[in-house]
């Protein structure tokens, strides 16, 4: 028998529908799979750690002491004393490994049989620096000594001419003398623009971090269009509509629907490469604010599609410039103003913050606002495209 | 005096420029079957649009269960039963689900599935995908779909357009049966057979326009000529004679035919539907 139904149980009826239909598509259901296998896998296989010295090799520096005092003033460079010139330059030329001991590195040519010394270290080095013998002797009483500098044909031109002037400053430091020039206050010589990440850079792995979730609600994204591209051309929503269930049960179903596969394959990834245990709650709060973005773009898109082509290539002008701001999160202080003003930057600025600088909800506080706006935003104007779209059916 | 199931009084709907529906009225008892004839474009399925609450009148007032079709009362949408003219059915699931889903829209919990889909010939398909049923499975889960709640009124757009005889004798066998039952039924076709054998009343629709509003037979009787065609066989071959009932001497002639021992066939003259619609209209059903 009919009767009265309450409209969360309408609600209810289309997102179970909606789940059943979203688990029976196999396209998508085996790219969604696949994306998140791919993505655990690819994080995992990143590198976690942050090399953050350049090694440059040295020879010709028999005293000790005079490497030590070098490498003081040099900071942020790894000097690795050689024995010979010649060996350097076969390590930096690539025709011998390197291989750096306790106070000491041999170079064993690609093409010998040799084996190297016990606990000894494999190190690359694409600069070289071959000092004469008498550099110290030479340069300390005024006179001119030549310094042989190797460098990989690989290594950008900036840094050959960096190393050219660190040969000279080498030479000033070594004669005692002063740099002719007038230098600031130790603390005022660095003026770092933006927050200062020395000795606490974020390595591959949590670079891509906010990239690989953001993608993994992209791709929610599609999933959503298509099925909402497919009730539209199949019309199907217009038989829902001639039911006791109105337009806005279908479109909060959809929603409900888009938020919640989208949270949880977030989540599922977020759990899988170990990013939610620093701060669980605030991590969620940015997943549920961004699956309900994602939601309704999926609404915009799939209110323009008709087929899988046409929702892939929508889909695609939707997510390319979202996309954007993920990959400049790789790059540390070079979202430039636009970026920073597209709708996904508080999301992925939030989570590079929270999760690879352990920020807390005071410090993403900015972020959450901005994108809790961005959310209300593009939510609306999905619900009320795709709601003008049904309507005209 | 029975209240009717459905109350239209002079509705108008344009597509733009394009005015679809001018000024029609017409209603449907419980328990009838109005015919809506009509070529594609006539306006049926707007007419139909407008009364399940899809599209808003731009004139005149439309009633459904004494229910304004623009208020969108979900008591009125409870009530009413609806089968498009495309098979917009989730093919991703199965006939059941199907039905199991729409019946959960109308709060149907308990609904037999088995009974309804043996009712159009499909409790043998029922855990099947829809996307593997033919044109004419399909529409008869449409019309098991229009069902699930035991509507008081039923609007049948096309229902059997395009299928084989059997599924069509199907869906008639069922419309009939609803209508026994006390639904109003307000089927679009361009089917004058289908329109003649089901419908206690039809309505010419041509270009927005209602054209004429009556039972077949009268409409038969109105337009058609008042004549029988006998043919007896004689001796020398089959004899072919017009008897028109206008005549004084009909009664004899025909006492006479019927009193032959070669009687073939005795056939009225009467017009068929689609004769009276070309004549009213100027056009063609198929159009």
């Amino acid at each position: 028998m009919t009767r009265p139904v309450s409209r969360s149980a309408i609600v209810w009826s289309i997102v179970r529908k909606d789940l059943a239909e979203y688990g029976r598509d196999k396209l998508w259901a085996f790219l969604t799979v696949m994306v998140l296998v791919v993505v655990v896998v690819l994080f995992w296989l990143l590198p976690d750690d942050v090399n953050e010295s350049i090694s440059v090799g040295v020879s010709g520096l028999n005293d000790p002491s005079a490497l030590a005092t070098l490498q003081a003033a040099e900071e942020g460079l790894l000097l690795v004393p050689f024995e010979s010139a010649q060996d350097l330059e076969a390590v930096v030329a690539g025709d011998a490994a390197a291989w750096h001991g306790d106070g000491y590195t041999i170079a064993i040519a690609n093409d010998a049989a040799d084996e190297p010394p016990n606990g000894a270290e494999r190190i690359s080095t694409s600069i070289g620096i071959a000092f004469p013998e008498d550099f110290f002797a030479t340069t300390a009483a005024g006179g001119s000594a030549a310094v042989t500098v190797y460098i990989d044909a690989a290594v950008p031109d900036e840094v050959e001419t960096a190393m050219t002037s660190l040969v000279r400053e080498l030479a000033y430091a070594a004669a005692g003398d002063e740099l002719p020039v007038d230098t600031l206050a130790a603390d005022q010589i660095f003026v770092v623009l933006g927050e200062d990440r020395v000795g606490n850079q974020a390595s591959a792995r949590d670079g891509f971090r906010p990239v690989f979730v953001f993608l993994i609600l992209l791709m929610e994204m599609f999933v959503m269009a298509s099925l909402i591209a497919k009730e539209i051309h199949d019309r199907t929503v217009v038989a829902v509509l001639v039911t006791p269930a109105t337009i806005g049960d279908v479109l909060a179903a959809k929603g409900i629907v888009g938020v919640l596969s989208g949270m949880a394959q977030a989540v599922i990834v977020l759990i899988a490469i170990d990013s939610l245990a620093p701060q669980p709650a605030l991590i969620l709060m940015l997943m549920l604010l961004g699956a309900v973005m994602v939601s309704g773009t999926a609404m915009l898109a799939g209110s323009t599609g008709k087929d899988f082509m046409s929702t892939l290539f929508t889909g695609m002008l939707y997510m390319i410039p979202l996309m954007i701001p993920a990959f400049a999160a790789l790059f540390p202080g070079t979202a430039s103003a636009w970026v920073q003003a597209m709708p996904s930057y508080p999301l992925v600025q939030g989570l590079v913050n929270v999760s690879t600088y352990g920020d807390g909800w005071a410090e993403t506080l900015p972020e959450l606002g901005v994108l809790l706006a961005w959310c209300v935003g593009l939510f609306a104007i999905g619900w009320l495209v795709l709601k003008r779209k049904v309507q005209t059916l | 005096m029975t209240q009717p199931a459905i109350l239209v009084d002079d509705i108008s709907f344009s597509y733009g420029d394009n005015e679809a529906v001018k000024g029609i009225s017409f209603d449907v008892a419980p328990g009838e079957i109005l015919g809506f004839l009509g070529p594609n474009g006539a306006g049926k399925s707007t007419t139909i649009k407008i009364l399940t609450g899809q599209l808003a009148p731009k004139s005149g007032r439309a009633q459904v269960l004494g229910a304004d079709v623009t208020t969108d009362d979900p008591a009125m949408q409870a009530q009413i039963g609806v089968c498009f003219e495309e098979k917009n059915l989730y093919e991703s699931m199965s006939a059941t689900e199907n039905l199991r889903f729409f019946a959960s829209l109308f709060g149907i919990r308990d609904l037999d599935t088995y009974d309804l889909l043996q009712r159009v010939g499909l409790a043998d398909r029922a855990k099947e995908r829809v996307s593997k049923f033919s044109k004419g499975m399909r529409q008869r889960l449409m019309m098991a779909r229009t069902l699930v709640n035991t509507p008081k009124v039923l609007f049948l757009d096309e229902p059997t357009d395009g299928l084989d005889p059997v599924s069509s004798q199907a869906i008639r066998k069922l419309i009939q049966q609803e209508a026994d039952r006390g639904a109003a039924v307000l089927l679009t076709t361009h089917d004058m057979f289908e329109a003649d054998e089901l419908s206690d009343r039809v309505a010419f629709l041509n270009e927005g326009k209602l054209y004429a509003l009556d039972t077949p037979e009268s409409l038969k009787l109105a337009h058609g000529k008042r004549s029988v065609k006998v043919r007896v066989r004689e001796a020398d071959g089959v004899r072919e004679q017009t008897v028109s009932l206008e005549d004084a001497t009909a009664g004899e002639e025909l006492k006479a035919a019927v009193g032959s021992a070669g009687l073939m066939t005795i056939h009225t003259e009467e017009a068929t539907l689609e004769n009276i619609f070309i004549e009213m209209t100027g056009r063609g059903l198929e159009g």
